[in-house]
């Protein structure tokens, strides 16, 4: 083992020039484990986080993001901007360069064509790609020279990093994928499931829905690394089980998405075979609070519509009196531990344009019934719920089937009951409650309750699509088939105007400004949106695994070259 | 019998056609589906496209009479084209997972062997376990090593198999670390060693699902024991004199088992469905775990394909132990 | 063992009680008294009937006799031997001696052997024989019970009735025994095949000097076979009487009762006959009348026997009956019988 790393180091250093005293291959092998298992290789063809990272160690973007949120460059020389000349003066386009001398996996080079390529497989109508949204606005990709791409876009584009940045856009080998395009995409079942890329490792074996296994890319840009000869995932289970074989087992080196009971966390913790890690991004569990009639007895294409404003809860003050009875450190503690953290906002992060809004984090029930008692909702009949002009304060409250979620609805609901508002609880199968199937009532567009709770958040660091969500526009209701974003059916012309006033401004600090207002428009100002907990990606890697660094903004894996064996 | 045999296989064509119609649509109808699975940040209009894209968006019939196209026709020509090297499929597509995109035979031709070798090996070594235990039970009816029989029996048909993994995981690699708790799939038996990583490897899954097959498997030997036991044939053999160990192994065992062997042959169909809580457990990729996975991705193709191989299984598992009763029991003979 | 020169089969004080268990924990809470006190022998070459109504304790009498359950009490002196005594070997050895014919030749039958090795069976068991040997043996055991050769290698399914009982008879011959428990042999079968199938068996007993036990409720094959006959009520014999004399005259009034049911092939006394129709049901063997077993039913009962359980003792020229209207002196005649019980096994242990 000695002789043959020496002698691999030695081939190394004469090939490549002696850039660090770590050298490729001589790990041996990290062991990952994900609770759901990676069905497909291809982002594109997939919008599972799963997917999409175990992608990320095979196949790269042009730029990602590290674990500050901030670009580094993967593929090109530098990240382009309007100081260096990468981006046009009036933001319609950009041009980014491509390393000198980057090969793909397989020995060939990479070149503008793979860019333009990818470009072209991504928006193909009949592909079905899923990240189609960050092609949104593109007039053209071509190739300046060999080695550089530019991308022009309809119209100024403040923010021009979606394609072909982050783990989620990674570019494709031209080569390999050229009779996959359009309504081809997904009967390329190889080049979907072993992808040649120019990341640390190329893929060597693919079970679907089961184990990745992967080697180290001989034809990597770093020639030192990675540390790591091979690589393997493997999937299925449940994240008790993931945890277990990191923190308890010590069979697997690292653990993504073991979000189990605090409890379980604690006692893992303690056996000191590993840590757990969180990655903070923008994922905000939250109360949505409807803003129009949901009643059944209203007609059916009326319902949640905004022709009927909420009896009761579009005053204001029975949303804010709502969100005071909250105490927002149980819920965290209860349901995440330390994969989650109390929020006031559904902007959390990045910390540039996170408000510093934290007026909700303390508990006031004796607060919330004054608030009540003024605004003249009391409990003139004795049953324990207040009512004014015959209108009680009684709430259909819904989530979808889990158990942090039914033990979130069980706690509000005994808060909400000290301050006099009556609360039925309903839970739905998740699959249903996303499906979005116009038929069900039970979806979450539809909204046929009075509050509902689930967790939301924005792809990359930047939220201005996000903020969008809530324009007047945005609302479902039976005219869009129940297609929107707006569940609350919130409507307010101030913040409409600020959102355009958003999309056109390219200062960062004034665009963090505007983020920062139209977030609390919809949270301390309205409570329309009432945010509980600022959830993480709660990881674990083993003590005998160094260079992790948890990353929020693009795949957790996003440094798995710079991995290494702690010895 | 070949007439019988004839017979039944033509029956059973009308029947599957009407399963499968029926597992077609009970999988659609039935609540949820694959958009649930795209995160929230995908765009509406993006996630129409994808849907879209899959086909999901066509109407249920249209579907239907495609999915029957595909499994009657073009997988099995896509077999024929893969062993003669023909070209009957002439780029027609397979039936798609919608959640792998990849060919749904090809998924189950991945995780037939886990689950044969894992499920299989528990069956047998549950129905060696069962088999002593049942005899001696029902020969030794209510003594203590029949109550203790019976005790186990029920503690293994009550207790769920995530319980008793998780207990075995916790006991077998978390106190004692003997036993991995992850099953590498991407082991390759080639020598000794890789053997012995293999069997370690086998253990839990094993043992959790020999017990629960243990279990039902001694009750119906045990009970056909006894039924058997009581019969005057059997105070026939102990007139003549026979030993015990021929009345109870010869005449009483041999009649015994003729009900038996029909149990468990109508048990194999589980062992190629898998063992949905089990492989999921401890991370062995077999059918189980793919239902399972499919049925959470909402992925119809899957689903419906896997539920209509069970059917066509038990169908003609049915068949086989209808068959196998004729062959060991002189009393019965089909025409 | 006086006279173990003629008596092939001596029974004395045979208890044979199914216990019952009862209760949450199950515990022992009495019996069923199948067969209580039972003695009588039976000479080499006999054939003693053994009659009475269906549940009485014959069938468990038989098979107690051959140790087929395990006798409460008593003894079962076959051939010399205490059956009841014998250790698990020393009875298997023993079994060749004493052979039964069962009442469903179907169920009694291993439905997965063949003729040939249903009847040969016990030949690789017990005998040195060779294989050849051993099919000759079989062959000679079909010709002697009437079935073609041809048969060997059928299975019992597609055989008719009374030919099954012929494989039974033949099996239960092959070893040649000498004592043949014949356990109601003819009630399943067809009545045309009945005298059939005792004409066989009385056959067999000419040539081969065979002993029968015969249990039957077919008074009148019984009358057609036995030599003497044994009445049965409750698991108690009650008369034990020469065939002619029974059936001339019986003295037990239920032996009178149930010959009294006879069909009486003479048209002039069947005129003249009377049926004695007992009133109610057979007490539960579980719990049994504190006095005479049949002092329920019987026409005749009087104080004593509601009081006190009679015993069987002779009463004139060979015959037994266990009734107080013959006990002509004493309240508790005992030694009057070709066995003298001692008083403690005739009280049994009942609570």
């Amino acid at each position: 083992m000695n002789l043959k790393s020496a002698l691999l180091g030695a081939v190394c250093a004469f090939a490549m020039a002696p850039a660090a005293f770590a050298e490729r291959g001589t790990d041996g092998e990290v062991k990952l484990t994900f609770p759901q298992a990676v069905s497909i290789m291809n982002p594109y063809l997939s919008s599972g986080t799963k997917d999409i990272f175990a992608a990320s160690m095979v196949i790269e973007p042009l730029a990602g993001f590290d674990d500050t949120g901030a670009l580094v460059a993967k593929l090109v020389s530098e990240i382009p901007s309007v100081a260096n000349g990468g981006i046009s003066e009036d933001l319609t386009s950009i041009t980014w360069k491509l390393l000198p001398g980057l090969l793909w996996a397989d020995g060939s080079p990479v070149t503008a064509a793979d860019v333009i390529f990818t470009g072209q497989y991504c928006m193909d109508p009949a592909g079905g790609c899923a990240q189609l949204s960050k092609f949104d606005g593109i007039k053209s990709i071509e190739a300046v020279d060999d080695m550089s791409v530019k991308i022009t876009f309809n119209g100024p584009k403040p923010n021009p990093f979606t394609a072909f940045v982050g783990s989620t856009s990674p570019i494709l080998q031209k080569a390999q994928f050229e009779a996959c395009l359009g309504a081809a995409a997904p009967t390329c079942t190889d080049q979907n499931s072993m992808p040649i890329g120019t990341g640390p490792f190329k893929v060597t074996g693919f079970t679907v829905n089961d184990t990745v296994s992967m080697e180290a890319n001989a034809n990597y840009r770093d020639p030192a690394k990675p540390a790591f000869a091979a690589a393997v995932i493997k999937g299925g289970g449940d994240a008790e089980g993931s945890a277990r074989a990191v923190m308890s087992t010590g069979e697997f080196d690292y653990a993504w998405n073991t979000q189990i009971p605090p409890d379980s966390q604690a006692a893992m913790a303690a056996e000191g075979k590993g840590v757990f890690v969180v990655a903070f991004g923008t994922l905000i569990e939250r109360l949505e609070m409807n803003m129009t009639n949901p009643s059944a007895d209203l007609p059916e294409g009326e319902r949640s519509t905004t022709k009927h404003p909420h009896p009761f809860l579009s005053d204001i003050n029975v949303r804010k009196a709502l969100s005071m009875a909250i105490d927002r450190h149980t819920l965290t503690e209860v349901g995440y531990g330390a994969g989650g953290t109390p929020s006031c906002n559904i902007v959390p992060a990045p910390a540039l344009y996170a408000s510093d809004n934290t007026g909700c984090l303390t508990q006031d029930i004796e607060g919330a019934k004054a608030l009540l008692e003024t605004a003249g909702w009391v409990d003139t009949d004795g049953d324990g719920i207040r009512e004014k002009d015959g209108k009680k304060l009684s709430i259909l409250y819904q989530s979808t089937v889990n158990p942090i979620r039914q033990d979130f609805q069980a706690l509000i609901k005994d808060w909400w009951t000290e301050i006099g508002v009556e609360t039925e609880l309903k839970a739905i199968d998740p699959s249903v409650f996303f499906g979005g199937d116009a038929g069900s009532p039970d979806t979450f567009q539809k909204f046929y309750a009075d509050v509902e709770m689930y967790a939301n958040n924005f792809d990359g660091t930047d939220p201005e699509a996000y903020l969008t969500q809530y324009k007047c526009d945005k609302a479902p209701s039976p005219e869009n088939q129940w297609q929107g974003e707006n569940m609350n059916r919130f409507c307010d012309p101030a913040y409409d105007a600020m959102v355009a006033e958003l999309s056109g401004t390219r200062d960062e600090a004034k665009r963090a400004e505007l983020t920062k207002k139209l977030n609390d428009m919809v949270t301390k100002d309205s409570f329309v949106v009432v945010p509980l907990v600022h959830r993480g990606t709660l990881s674990a890697h083993s003590n005998a695994l160094g260079g992790v660094k948890i990353n929020a903004w693009d795949s957790e894996l996003w440094n798995v070259a710079d991995w290494f064996r702690v010895k | 019998m070949l007439t019988f045999t004839l017979r039944r296989l033509l029956l059973a064509i009308p029947t599957l056609l009407f399963i499968s119609l029926i597992i077609f649509l009970l999988v659609d109808l039935a609540p949820g589906s694959p958009m649930s699975e795209i995160p929230l940040t995908v765009p509406p209009e993006v996630r129409k496209k994808m849907i879209e894209a899959l086909g999901a968006d066509q109407p249920v019939f249209v579907r239907y009479i495609l999915w029957l196209r595909q499994f009657f026709w073009v997988e099995p020509a896509n077999l024929i084209d893969g062993w003669f090297g023909t070209n009957l499929v002439g780029g027609e597509q397979r039936i798609l997972s919608w959640q792998s995109r990849s060919p749904v035979f090809t998924v189950i031709g991945q995780r037939i062997p886990q689950t044969l070798t894992v499920i299989g090996t528990a069956y047998l070594v549950g129905i060696a376990i069962a088999m002593p235990i049942g005899i001696y039970s029902a020969y030794r009816q209510y003594s203590v090593f029949d109550q203790i029989g019976t005790l186990i029996a029920m503690i293994g048909f009550s207790v769920p198999t995530f319980f008793s993994g998780t207990l075995f995981i916790i006991v077998f690699a978390v106190w004692l670390p003997w036993l991995p708790t992850k099953y590498d799939t991407t082991l390759a038996v080639t020598d000794w060693s890789s053997f012995l990583q293999q069997l370690r490897q086998m253990a839990m899954p094993v043992m959790v699902l020999a017990l629960a097959n243990a279990a039902a498997i001694s009750r119906y030997m045990r009970s056909s024991m006894l039924e058997n036991m009581g019969q005057d044939y059997v105070r026939t053999a102990r007139a003549k004199g026979m030993t015990e160990r021929v009345v109870v192994l010869k005449h009483v065992l041999r009649n015994s088992l003729i009900p038996v062997v029909t149990v468990i042959a109508l048990g194999i169909p589980s062992i190629f469905g898998g063992a949905i809580i089990t492989e999921n457990l401890f991370g062995v990729n077999g059918i189980g775990a793919a239902l399972i996975g499919a049925i959470h991705a909402n992925d119809l193709p899957m689903v419906q394909t896997l539920a209509f191989i069970f059917a066509v299984l038990i169908v003609v598992f049915n068949l086989i132990a209808d068959i196998l009763y004729g062959l060991l029991d002189p009393r019965i003979r089909y025409e | 063992m006086r006279e173990a020169v003629s008596d092939l089969v001596q029974v004395d004080g045979l208890k044979m009680y199914f216990p019952v268990y009862s209760g949450v924990l199950r515990r022992h809470s009495g019996d069923i008294k199948a067969v209580d006190d039972v003695s009588f022998t039976i000479r080499a070459g006999e054939t003693l009937g053994l009659v009475g109504e269906s549940g009485c304790g014959k069938s468990t009498l038989g098979r107690a006799l051959l140790r087929l359950y395990e006798p409460t009490a008593g003894r079962v002196v076959i051939d010399g031997e205490d059956v009841a005594l014998l250790r698990t070997e020393a009875l298997r050895k023993k079994r060749p001696t004493m052979q039964m014919v069962f009442q469903d030749p179907q169920a009694s039958l291993n439905p997965r052997m063949s003729l040939s090795s249903i009847i040969g069976e016990p030949l690789v068991e017990h005998t040195a024989l060779s294989t050849a040997q051993r099919q000759e043996r079989i062959y000679e055991l079909m010709d002697q019970v009437g079935l073609n050769r041809r048969f060997a290698n059928r299975f019992p399914h597609e055989f008719s009735g009374g030919q099954r009982q012929r494989i039974g008879i033949a099996r239960a011959l092959a070893l040649n025994p000498k004592f043949i428990v014949c356990d109601e042999p003819i009630a399943a079968l067809d009545v045309s095949i009945q005298a059939q199938v005792v004409n066989l068996l009385e056959d067999l007993q000419d040539k081969l000097g065979l002993t029968y036990l015969f249990i039957s409720h077919d008074l009148s094959m019984v009358r057609h076979i036995a030599d003497r006959v044994a009445v049965m009520y409750l698991g108690r014999i009650v008369e034990l009487s020469p065939r002619d004399d029974l059936y001339a005259r019986p003295l037990h009034p239920y032996a009178e009762a149930l010959l009294s049911a006879v069909n009486e092939p003479d048209p002039v006394r069947a005129r003249t006959r009377q049926r004695i129709l007992l009133k109610g049901d057979l007490p539960s063997p579980a719990n049994p009348p504190k006095g005479c077993n049949f002092c329920t039913r019987c026409p005749k009962v009087f104080a004593r026997c509601l009081s006190e359980k009679p015993s069987l003792f002779q009463v004139e020229g060979g015959r037994q009956v266990a009734c107080h209207l013959y006990d002509p002196a004493k309240p508790s005649a005992g030694s009057t019988g070709g066995f003298p019980h001692p008083k403690h096994l005739q009280q049994g242990v009942s609570e």
